[in-house]
């Protein structure tokens, strides 16, 4: 064996494609599992196919994952692949279109079946190296290929993994344990030792024959905290059982059905329901009807989900009952892409809806937020009577990585919201009473309190009015609502500490974790660059205007469709708030996730033509 | 409203009167009138609490019904009184409810949801006002509007043969069907009556005059076009018409003989069909609840722990 180069490094990322229906994304969390368990930080994103089984070895078919491995915090995926394991040459093809390579990326590539035709196969590897990728195809080795065929093709993954494993130096032992928690109760037991035996085999080739490695530290034991590995999906889906909320009704839409699915297994014992409406109308109709009934609910949806939704949302606001509702943001318009990430519904989240129809609209920053996320939306729902948006989006609902086990609360009365909630989304608490359209607000089943809610306009006794000032109350006192969160809002976090400068970066929602990474690129080059990431966006920080007088220049960065002839939504929505010349620096909707060095090369672009 | 506390304190009966609030807005002669007097008798003949009851309604002129009864209420938006309905039923088993919805709103904007809500079987009563058009739009064919009869967008007359409510009510397999009118309030008080005593999605189709849009409807003078489905399991025929108007025997647990009834173009009032064992969809889910493991909250997170 040739001598191992081991890389000494405080970060890496490394990618695993195959076909979709070969488990790669079983891989990858069994890979992290053991990574988290050695006490590494780890972020995960799967490449979902929006199939179930695209015909094998085409491009559409690539399923895979991309890992994060780190020895500090990771908030997000990072920026370029280190390493990328393919099973065959077209989901590399197709993978190496992102971009998302290093330049000295190195590539294991699975030459796999000979008797096929060679050309499709020389072109890649030609384009592998033309760019200057670090080459290295491999065969698995016979007697594991008597295994896989043996399980009539299946399981190669496990090959694959010994690779990684050992490639990563993670501990056979540690990664055998995951194989078995995964698997163990599953398979019979002379799969489950094939399945085994094959990871030894990959391990072993890796070992002999891979002539690199790398070394993370095993940092994430030192704060003392105890450490949860979970997704964006999950951890709402734990928010909501902790928010008190008892009804979950939705329709099955990628990507927020696994909110449903996850829910499903585990709500009953906790005194929940999911029901699964007749479609996406009637799922947030179901969730109304028990909010008025008082009994906490929402409703979970994506893009199409999200369009046919918003006639009810101004229903509640009109009607003044409370409802919340998760958007799970995907790849649009129409039925768009819908495994492939953006952020496009914030303009037809915050005015969607005909008429005046107040809200209220805030983002999860991270996984930690997902959590709490419904606990805050059930006290401004309950406090305001008006419909509550959770802002996720593909690639944070996938995303899984390690933190630190968040606090529980068991939240019961949502006026006992604790202090530390509100403080970690940045918000005051709001007025002890705050008038409502309707006097009475009283639930069935309260003594001579009988009323009737409508998405007429009324005066404050209920009764339908359709005079002129009754009208202008009501809208009044709507949107008097959201401006008293408005007034409760804190300054949001400036990264960095900078509160002036040259160049402030402005995301939203997910892109929370890049921007804030990109911000230290910058700072560390001396640029004197800040940035910012709104979770709140309907209503907004109303200081907002006063922060951005005091850099030279606003950008944002956004999984939005912008040019020049046109702002993308956040620009657009904090031009009208500020009347800063904001512009966008990243308004891209490629599906991919936003980069930190794609803003820091962006950022650094507005330096070089001397407009920052 | 005094009235009504004070009332409510001594435990004295419920009258008509509690119930009232504001005279309907409904033209001269409408049908409503008639249903919601025979909503309002029956709500006082069984005595229900108005604290507990709950009246849902799509948009048309059925769905002002909520306002004009002094229970809680929800006006909601248009086909879709049957999702809130839903959501009350799986958490708030304890009200009783009632769900109005106009022939537009419920087998054309809301069919999806009739269509589930008869599925799904919740306790609740429906009942549907067929006045066979589009009223508060001005007049516009409906699903059940009558071939031939010129509508605002329609004006040389409906295209299409009108569908049969209660055909489709037992073809989607509903635990209890019946039929009544707006100028029978007799009936309507014992087919609603029966609809309520009935555990499950109650499916009352209710014929409903609309003299402004379409006068030549339905001939309340007469009883020779129609006749009454009657059993000792099912509903008596109208008191003012017992022995003037035919009076068929009808067993309603004979799902077939339900079927020939319905397919016919003779028109039956009374209980087509009625099946108590039917399961309901918000008891399973209840019972779900009920047969799980109850599981500490402070414990949500300890599966995903590392």
């Amino acid at each position: 064996m040739q001598s191992k180069t081991v890389n000494n490094v405080r970060v890496g990322r490394f990618e695993l494609l195959m076909d979709a229906g070969f488990g790669a994304q079983k891989a990858g969390d069994i890979l992290i599992r053991a990574f988290a368990r050695m006490g590494k930080y780890v972020f995960i994103e799967p490449t979902i196919p929006a199939e179930i089984s695209p015909p094998p070895r085409t491009r559409p078919a690539l399923s895979g994952v991309i890992i994060r491995v780190a020895e500090f915090d990771l908030e997000n995926i990072g920026n370029n692949t280190d390493v990328i394991l393919a099973s065959h040459e077209v989901v590399l093809d197709r993978r190496l279109d992102d971009e998302e390579h290093n330049p000295n990326c190195r590539v294991l590539l699975d030459m796999g079946d000979k008797d096929l035709p060679t050309a499709e196969y020389d072109r890649v590897v030609k384009r592998v190296k033309d760019s200057g990728l670090q080459f290295f195809p491999f065969e698995i080795i016979p007697e594991a290929q008597a295994v896989i065929k043996s399980l009539a093709g299946k399981a190669r993954n496990m090959y694959y993994i010994g690779m990684l494993a050992c490639i990563y130096n993670a501990p056979e032992g540690f990664v055998i344990n995951e194989i078995k928690l995964t698997f163990g109760a599953k398979l019979r037991e002379d799969v489950f030792k094939k399945n085994i035996d094959l990871f030894h085999y990959g391990y072993q080739f890796a070992k002999d024959n891979v002539p690199f490695g790398y070394e993370i530290k095993n940092a994430s034991g030192k704060n003392g905290h105890e450490k949860i590995l979970i997704d964006g999906n999950s951890a709402l889906s734990m928010g909501i059982i902790e928010s008190g909320i008892k009804l979950v009704s939705g329709y099955p839409i990628t990507p927020a059905s696994s909110i449903l699915h996850t829910l499903a297994k585990v709500f009953p014992s906790f005194g929940g329901t999911v029901h699964q409406a007749e479609d996406e109308i009637s799922a947030i109709g179901t969730a109304i009807g028990s909010y008025y009934g008082g009994v906490p609910a929402l409703t979970c949806t994506s893009g199409p989900g999200l369009s046919l939704k918003q006639e009810f949302i101004g229903y509640a606001t009109a009607a003044e009952i409370p409802i919340i509702i998760i958007d799970v943001q995907r790849s649009g318009p129409s039925t768009g892409m819908p495994t492939k990430t953006e952020q496009s519904d914030l303009l037809p989240v915050i005015y969607g809806s005909h008429g005046d129809s107040a809200k209220i609209v805030f983002a999860v920053h991270d996984i930690i937020d997902c959590f709490y996320a419904p606990i805050l939306a059930r006290y401004l729902a309950e406090k305001l009577r008006l419909p509550v948006f959770i802002m996720s989006d593909f690639q944070m609902a996938n995303s899984y990585k390690v933190l630190d086990k968040p606090r529980i609360c068991e939240m019961e009365d949502s006026d006992k919201i604790p202090d530390f909630v509100l403080e970690h989304f940045g918000l005051g608490r709001l007025p002890e009473t705050i008038e409502m359209v309707r006097t009475e607000q009283a639930a069935p089943g309260t003594p001579e309190k009988m009323r009737r809610v409508t998405g007429l306009n009324t005066d404050e006794t209920g009764k339908v009015n359709y005079f002129s000032k009754a009208s202008q109350r009501s809208h009044a006192v709507r949107n008097e609502k959201v401006h008293c969160v408005q007034r409760a809002l804190k300054k949001p976090e400036l990264f960095g500490g900078r509160e002036e400068g040259d160049v402030l970066i402005v995301g939203w929602g997910s892109a929370k974790g890049a921007v804030e990474e990109a911000v230290s690129y910058c700072q560390n080059a001396g640029l004197a660059v800040g940035g910012m990431c709104l979770r709140f966006v309907n209503p907004l920080p109303p200081m907002l205007k006063e922060i951005f007088s005091r850099f030279k220049k606003v950008v944002t960065v956004e999984l939005a469709y912008g040019d020049p002839y046109k702002h993308p939504p956040l620009a657009m929505i904090l031009r009208a708030e500020t009347l800063a010349d904001v512009q966008p620096i990243i308004c891209r909707v490629t599906g991919r996730p936003m980069t930190p060095r794609t803003i820091e090369t962006k950022v650094k672009e507005l330096f070089h033509a001397g407009v920052a | 409203m005094p009235e009504l506390h004070e009332k409510t304190q001594t435990g004295a009966p419920l009258t008509v009167k509690d119930l009232n609030t504001e005279n309907p807005r409904w033209c001269v002669g409408c049908g409503d009138f008639g249903i919601l007097m025979g909503f309002k008798r029956f709500l006082v003949e069984e005595q229900l609490l108005p604290h507990e009851t709950v009246n849902v309604s799509g948009i048309g002129c059925s769905g002002r019904v909520p306002f004009y009864v002094n229970t809680y209420g929800v006006h909601a938006i248009h086909g879709r009184p049957i999702t809130i309905a839903m959501g009350l039923a799986l958490t708030r088993p304890d009200l009783k409810l009632f769900v109005h919805a106009g022939d537009g709103d419920a087998l054309s904007i809301g069919g999806n949801h009739l269509l589930h809500g008869i599925h799904k079987n919740f306790n609740c009563v429906f009942i549907l006002y067929d006045n066979q058009l589009y009223a508060l739009t001005k007049s516009q064919s409906s699903p059940t509007t009558r071939k031939g009869h010129p509508t605002n967008t329609q004006p040389k007359g409906t295209e299409l043969e009108p569908i049969a409510p209660i055909r489709f009510a037992l073809g989607i397999g509903a635990s209890f069907v019946a039929a009544t009118a707006d100028w029978l309030p007799d009936h309507m008080v014992n087919t609603l009556k029966a609809a309520y005593a009935h555990k499950g999605f109650s499916f009352v189709h209710v014929l409903q005059r609309c003299p402004h849009f379409d006068p030549e409807n339905f001939d309340n003078k007469s009883s020779a076009w129609f006749s009454f489905l009657t059993h000792e399991k099912g509903i008596p025929a109208d008191k003012r018409l017992a022995g003037k108007t035919e009076a068929i025997r009808h067993d309603p647990s004979d799902h077939e003989a339900a079927f020939k009834f319905a397919n016919s173009n003779h028109t039956c009032f009374g209980l087509f069909y009625s099946n108590p064992d039917k399961p309901c969809y918000d008891d399973m889910m209840r019972q779900r609840i009920a047969s799980a493991k109850p599981l500490p909250r402070a414990g949500i997170l300890d599966s995903y722990k590392i």
